[in-house]
């Protein structure tokens, strides 16, 4: 095991040299790619990377350039994840039998694969529940920005209810989606992995924490990234921090984490506990839920968001 | 760079991010000590997707780094924990900077971008 990187504060985390780069063609705004060069800052070992289809992967491997300073691998839309075992599995056996070339020795490499909300909730689904039942030494990440951005914002298993997308629109006969989103951070525990982690890139600090703990961990960590989509969401892209900061505050993105499958820990509780209803009002997507024939949904979301909380802190004081 | 056509190029395909083999692992270079290939995308341009950009008063700033981190396009240049400027090649103007500095007057402010830097320095506005 190497060491972990010392980040004490964010102007030693500045000292980082970033191993992603700019002119990738994701929108202006977009919070993939902070998510992305938290998580990548967070340690000096080397990388293996993956991404599943999705505006990461295809913004960031625009023919012919590539964002990654690193080793990265693309092979499909549903198997970022498996990629990504496959990799390291090669790598353990290679490591058995002392065939590592010997710039190797001394390292320990980072298995990290990224997928959208779409590749991941619905898409990847079974791919990523093999890997964490095999129990790879990897790390993967949901860039969860609620629905299918990279083509066109189509609703996913992920997409909250009442939020309009192109194939849940809102309009005289519909407040938007129906369904209540999946909760994939309870299921990814269920398979009994040592760390799961749900993490938002306003908060820095919890994101670093919660990505070396998930680098120390040996074994399948799962980690849902709130990812605020400026195009999606339809907000403006200088908004991007101040939306994360409302999902943070307002509990609609609780920030905690669970190891070995039960032991809950809230990660983050905020000073000023925001209404649900200025998370919504401040995104186009919601905005018809402000008419007064859906108002009551805003209510239902709020009773949705306190239920959730009240039942993460029973989970956390029970420890189970 | 010369392109290939679809049809001459191999099924599968790997991007160099360095001409050249490096000793240390990237995370242990800065960019101005890359190697960088035609391949990698430091060496596009997306200056031209701006409207506004954003320009930076060395005077004010306190070297917080909140517009280091929270930058999508790796366009703040900081080195030794020290905020140095803007990297106009791949700023893409979406004002996250601006928004998050926590100086007053801020330390970044968006302008035009036909204005100079030095006429946008000299209309600076005042603490509020
Ligand atoms: C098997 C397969 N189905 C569908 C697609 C088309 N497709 C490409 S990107 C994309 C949306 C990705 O959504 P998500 O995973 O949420 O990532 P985001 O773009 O939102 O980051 C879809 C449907 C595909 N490439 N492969
Ligand atoms: S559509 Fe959303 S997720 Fe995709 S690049 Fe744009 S802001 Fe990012
Ligand atoms: S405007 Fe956006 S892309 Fe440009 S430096 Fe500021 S945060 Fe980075
Ligand atoms: S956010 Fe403002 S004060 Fe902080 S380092 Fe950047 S320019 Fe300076
Ligand atoms: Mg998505």
């Amino acid at each position: 095991m190497s060491e972990m990187k010392k980040i004490k504060n964010l102007k030693e985390f500045s000292t980082s040299a970033d191993r992603f780069e700019g002119a990738n063609l994701l929108c202006p705004g977009c919070a993939h790619s902070i998510i992305v060069r938290e998580i990548l800052n967070a340690t000096n070992d080397p990388l293996v990377l993956s991404a599943s289809t999705g505006c990461l992967e295809v913004c960031t491997a625009v023919y012919p350039y590539t964002s990654w300073d690193a080793s990265w691998i693309h092979i499909g839309f549903e198997n970022s994840s498996t990629a990504i075992a496959g990799a390291e599995a090669m790598y353990k056996t290679l490591k058995r039998k002392g065939k590592l070339p010997a710039s190797c020795e001394g390292k320990s490499p980072k298995f990290i694969a990224f997928g959208g909300d779409g590749a991941t909730y619905d898409i990847g689904f079974q791919w990523i529940s093999g890997c964490f039942e095999r129990g790879h030494d990897m790390m993967y990440v949901c860039l969860d920005n609620e629905v299918y951005a990279n083509t066109g914002g189509q609703r996913s298993s992920a997409t909250p209810i009442g939020s309009s997308t192109t194939t849940s629109p809102a309009g005289r006969v519909s407040y938007g989606e129906k369904m209540n989103k999946k909760d994939m951070v309870q299921i990814m525990a269920a398979h009994g992995s040592p760390y799961v982690a749900q993490v938002a890139p306003n908060k820095w600090k919890d994101m670093i924490k919660k990505i070396q703990k998930g680098f120390a961990t040996e074994g399948p960590v799962y980690i849902n990234a709130m990812s605020a989509c400026t195009t999606e969401w339809k907000f403006a892209p200088d908004d991007t921090i101040a939306i994360s900061d409302l999902a943070t505050d307002s509990l609609v993105f609780p920030l905690y984490e669970i190891e070995n499958g039960t032991k809950l820990t809230i990660t983050y509780r905020p000073k000023n506990k925001i209404p649900v209803r200025d998370y919504l009002g401040a995104q186009g997507r919601f905005k018809h839920l402000f008419k007064p024939e859906y108002e009551y949904l805003i209510d239902e979301w709020q009773k949705r968001v306190d239920d959730y909380w009240e039942y993460l802190q029973r989970r956390e004081e029970a420890g189970v | 760079m010369k392109y290939l056509g679809w049809d001459e190029l191999l099924p599968g395909a790997i991007l160099f991010s360095f001409d050249e083999e490096m000793e240390k692992d990237a995370c242990e270079v800065l960019p101005e000590n890359r190697p960088y290939a035609e391949t990698n995308s430091h060496e596009a341009y997306v200056g031209d997707w701006r409207v506004l950009k954003p320009v930076y008063n060395r005077d004010l700033c306190i070297d917080c780094q909140f517009c280091w981190i929270y930058c999508p396009d790796v366009s703040i240049i900081s080195r030794d924990k020290k905020m140095i400027g803007v990297d106009y090649d791949h700023c893409k103007g979406c004002g996250i900077c601006v928004e998050v500095c926590p100086t007053n007057p801020k330390s970044l402010l968006m302008f035009e971008e036909r204005i100079e830097n030095e006429t946008a320095l000299a209309q600076w506005p005042e603490k509020e």
